[in-house]
């Protein structure tokens, strides 16, 4: 099998392995061809906790500083704070220096529009044609700008949100609250946003040096850089649970979601929060001490929205079904969307109801009432204040959430051979149940579904199925792997 | 056109022209390759493209494994200073010195805090050309660390060198003109540490340049319209990164740059006698000092790196340059103009006398200085041509074309940092320095043609 490239210059940013194809020379070009594009102005920049952040940031500023921009600097920024930021600062855009949930030696630029939002494909292909393109600006010396530290990026995202949710309600509940930040850049904001919602707080992992630094460089030189064990939650395609998961907490628990649960036992929190490294996403522990699963904190969300606004909700392909029950009963529309957050955020510029919810089963909460990207603050204060408002539990909330069981498994193959066997198993498949072909192959039973769907990142295909019982899921992921196991000479 | 020149000790070009980050990232990278990881000290001066230079550099050599001793905004001579304090494997001055404010540059250090030898240069020319860099795995990249302080450490370093004693029970007052360049904000400390009175001119460091950051008598109104309202002592004017000075006298008279070099060594010659090094095209003032004090001269191509590395070959005592470069061996082997400014404040002190004086004890030559535009593919053959004009004389082709007499010389180089070819000419009169410069200069204009 063809091995992956480790180089992605692709229509959802650039990422590349460093110490081999992610240079700063390559940075710099592509900042130096975003800065172009946005055709100068201020660009905010920022970057996640890994270590080779520092090194990136400066290529990127470098970059953008010779296109004739004037770079932000927002150092280590919650990824949610940055985008408000990049729409409220009125910037031209802004550049990412962050591989979200990649492996450490890995790193990546996303590009953001001025809107706040990442570039939408067809930017990303105008941006991507000048970089290969190579005419980029050269700003003469009297033209350059200077370089500007931002030291309070998250300030307009806090203001947004403490106006949007209702304070006063949450902060007479007086909750107590552990929160994980999973030493990510959560922890420049999540703390202080619980306290202005009056809640009492204890926090773990809350040193934004990432869970990625170490300091290898023996003791004493780089006061301050801790090696830290503790590893976010969240992991984009749960490969820690690959034999499959569900919804339900049957599930043996890795070891970093044991802190956080004892902690909430410990403390007798209310409620307990996780956040992956960028803060966009979030995960939920119920105050019994279980963790709640990762596709529960949208449907959670949405469950509250609906009950209190008209509107519709977007979400992927993938995301539980539960959300069409739950919409189903307020009479609000589902759209689904390709995978992929950009995608779900195009929908939700443009559903018709307006969407009041939206996301992705993997924590990831948009509520556009605040700004149209995933945002972990977000999905905290809407728990809360569902919390405060229905005067329950969160154990008693979650069991008012549709019962699945969500399987994902995975088999090795190429994007290549992904696209073929979707177009074999469709005919193996046709006329049993509601076919979508909107990406990869997903087919919508009365009781159950299944989705097929070559990975963007790896050589793998996806294979996903969903239930109502963890026994009917199973059986589903194995008759489609049965399926492909039989065509499988034939791709 | 683009203008870009590569020397021994770095890479000199103008802004958004042919100084990219690309470019910035590749050569930097070649230094990092060079010095196998170890820590690197960068510092700038205050130019507005100074940022740029500075974010490409940190990215390129954190990705070659090297640390970067980041000391900001900071004079080369005492970026220099530190690489050996710190013991750190070199050091990367983005500063273009005292080119205008088109220009950027960055030059390297080695570990002993001089400009790379010509052998040195090569090598990281040859990496930059083969781009073959080393690329460490995230667990291997270099750190970024802020140094504290380390304006305190030089400045100790240079009190102790000279007699600040005496330099502080002289009561000088001075003005010092820093061109809003990487010494404005070092002026303050410096007068501190020598205990003399200070009067800044031009002296925030936010890279807006009053005049071209070269010390010579046209860029110092300022200075002399000051000097004599305030009844000061003396006056300097600085370049951009602090490597050349220039004086002006407490009469207001601003003494041109070849006078520096001969005035730090009128004394120092008596305190440390030894081989003198210096340039082809420096005044033959200091021929006539370094003979007084019965010191050999040994004379050099033009640059740093040819004069420090001379200084160390030679074992001489001193080097510099007529364009007000002068490195003191005594306190290290770099241009330093803070030593310099120290050491003619010290003999000011110690000897009594007005810099007025001190100038008047040198002997008087006329020095005829001129440049003439010329394509960089051209500059060469065209100095080449002038041989012909000298076809009746012995000519010295260690730098350009040389030609010397009893009573004075000419000579034609090309620049080292500008497409264009110097004539500079002397004499002990001022018409005969004036008429061996035109006779050249109207030959090449001829051969441009």
């Amino acid at each position: 099998m063809k091995k992956i490239s480790s180089l992605k210059i692709s229509i959802s940013g650039v990422r590349g392995i460093i110490g081999d194809s992610l240079t700063p020379q390559l940075a710099g070009a592509l900042s130096q061809a975003f800065g172009t594009y946005v055709g100068g102005g201020p660009v905010i920049v920022g970057r996640d906790a890994r270590p080779s952040g520092p090194m990136l940031l400066q290529a990127v500023i470098a970059g953008l500083l010779s296109s004739g921009c004037q770079p932000i600097d927002v150092g280590i920024c919650p990824i949610p704070s940055f985008l408000f930021l990049a729409k409220e600062a009125k910037s031209s855009g802004g550049i990412s220096v962050t591989a979200s949930h990649n492996p450490k030696e890995w790193n990546g630029l996303k590009f953001i529009s001025r809107d706040g939002l990442y570039l939408t494909p067809h930017q990303m292909e105008e941006f991507l044609d000048i970089y290969h393109q190579g005419d980029f600006t050269y700003a003469p010396p009297d033209r350059l700008k200077a370089l500007r530290a931002e030291s309070q990026p998250v300030e307009p995202h806090l203001k947004k949100l403490l106006g949007y949710f209702n304070a006063d309600l949450i902060r007479r509940r007086k909750f107590k609250v552990a929160l994980d930040c999973g030493n990510g850049a959560g922890a420049i904001l999540a703390p202080r946003f619980l306290q202005e919602l009056g809640c009492e707080t204890v926090v773990i992992n809350a040193v934004p040096d990432g869970s990625f630094a170490h300091g290898g460089r023996g003791p004493g030189l780089y006061p301050g850089v801790h090696f830290r064990r503790t590893r976010p939650l969240i992991q984009a395609t749960g490969e820690w649970r690959a034999e499959g998961s569900s919804l339900d907490q049957s599930e043996p628990l890795p070891e970093n979601i044991k802190e956080i649960c004892r902690t909430v036992v410990k403390s007798r929190a209310d409620v307990g929060f996780v956040q992956d490294a960028d803060a966009d996403r979030l995960a939920i522990v119920n105050d019994k001490g279980r963790p709640l699963g990762e596709e529960l904190t949208l449907a959670l969300a949405a469950q509250y929205m609906l009950g209190k606004k008209k509107g519709s909700v977007v979400c992927n392909l993938s995301t539980t079904r539960a959300i069409d029950d739950i919409a189903a009963a307020r009479k609000a529309p589902v759209f689904r969307t390709k995978i992929g957050e950009i995608n779900v955020v195009e929908k939700v510029l443009t559903a018709e109801p307006a969407a009041v919810i939206a996301g992705e089963g993997n924590g990831g909460v948009i509520l556009p009432g605040v700004h149209p990207c995933r945002d972990s603050f977000a999905g905290m204060g809407l728990i809360l204040e569902y919390l405060a408002a229905s005067g329950r539990t969160i154990s008693a909330l979650q069991k008012r959430v549709p019962r699945y069981v969500m399987i994902k498994d995975k088999i090795e193959g190429s994007a290549e051979q992904g696209y073929r066997l979707v177009g074999l198993l469709k005919k193996r498949y046709e006329g049993e149940g509601r076919i979508s072909l909107l990406d990869g192959l997903k087919i919508d039973f009365p009781d159950h579904w299944i989705h097929v769907r070559p990975s963007n990142t790896e050589p793998i295909i996806r294979v996903i199925s969903e239930a109502r019982t963890e026994s009917a899921a199973k059986a589903a992921i194995r008759r489609l792997k049965k399926e492909i196991e039989e065509l499988k000479n034939q791709i | 056109m683009k203008l870009l020149k590569i020397g021994i000790s770095g890479v000199r070009g103008i802004v958004g022209d042919s100084i990219t980050p690309k470019l910035v990232m590749d050569f930097a990278a070649a230094f990092g390759t060079r010095v196998h990881s170890r820590p690197v000290l960068v510092g700038r001066d205050t130019r507005i493209s100074g940022p740029l230079l500075h974010a490409a550099g940190l990215a390129a050599l954190l990705s070659t494994g090297c640390d970067v001793l980041d000391l900001g905004i900071c004079p080369t001579p005492i970026l220099q200073y530190m690489v050996t304090r710190l013991k750190a494997g070199g050091g990367m001055s983005i500063t273009a010195g005292h080119n205008d404010i088109q220009w950027n540059a960055l030059s390297f250090i080695n570990q002993d805090g001089m400009t790379l030898n010509p052998f040195q240069g090569a090598e990281v020319l040859d990496i930059y050309h083969l781009g073959k860099f080393k690329k460490v795995s995230t667990d291997r990249l270099g750190r970024i660390r802020d140094v504290a302080l380390y304006a305190d450490e030089y400045f100790d370093g240079l009190r102790a060198f000279l007699d600040a004693e005496a330099i502080g029970k002289a009561r000088l007052k001075v003005v010092i003109d820093a061109c809003n360049g990487a010494g404005a904000p070092f002026l303050k400390p410096m007068a501190r540490a020598l205990g003399f009175e200070l009067i800044p001119v031009n002296h925030e460091p936010n890279g807006f340049f009053p005049h071209d950051p070269e010390p010579r008598p046209r860029n110092a109104q300022q200075v002399v319209a000051i000097i004599k309202a305030v009844g000061a002592d003396v006056g300097f004017l600085l370049n951009s990164d602090v490597s050349r000075v220039s004086c002006v006298t407490e009469t207001g008279e601003s003494l041109s740059e070849e006078f520096t070099f001969p005035l730090v060594a009128g004394q120092y010659l008596e305190d440390h006698c030894g081989p003198v090094v210096t340039n082809l095209s420096t005044s033959r003032m200091i021929e006539d000092v370094a003979r007084g004090r019965n010191c050999p001269l040994v004379r050099t191509k033009v640059g740093q790196s040819y004069a420090v590395h001379a200084l160390l070959q030679e074992d001489a005592v001193l080097a510099g340059e007529g364009s007000g470069g002068v490195a003191l061996a005594a306190f290290q082997p770099a241009f330093d103009s803070f030593a310099t400014m120290g050491y003619i404040l010290q003999t000011m002190a110690i000897r009594g006398r007005t810099i007025s004086r001190l100038a008047g004890e040198l002997p008087r030559y006329h020095i005829v200085k001129e440049k003439i535009p010329c394509p960089p593919s051209r500059v060469h053959s065209v100095v080449s041509e002038v041989k012909k004009f000298f076809r009746r004389h012995e000519i010295d082709e260690s730098d350009g074309i040389r030609v010397e007499d009893k009573s004075g010389w000419v000579q034609v180089r090309t620049s080292g940092t500008e497409p264009m070819i110097r004539i500079i000419a002397e004499d002990r009169v001022k018409s005969k320095a004036r008429k061996r410069a035109d006779e050249v200069i109207d030959f090449i204009n001829v051969s441009i043609q």
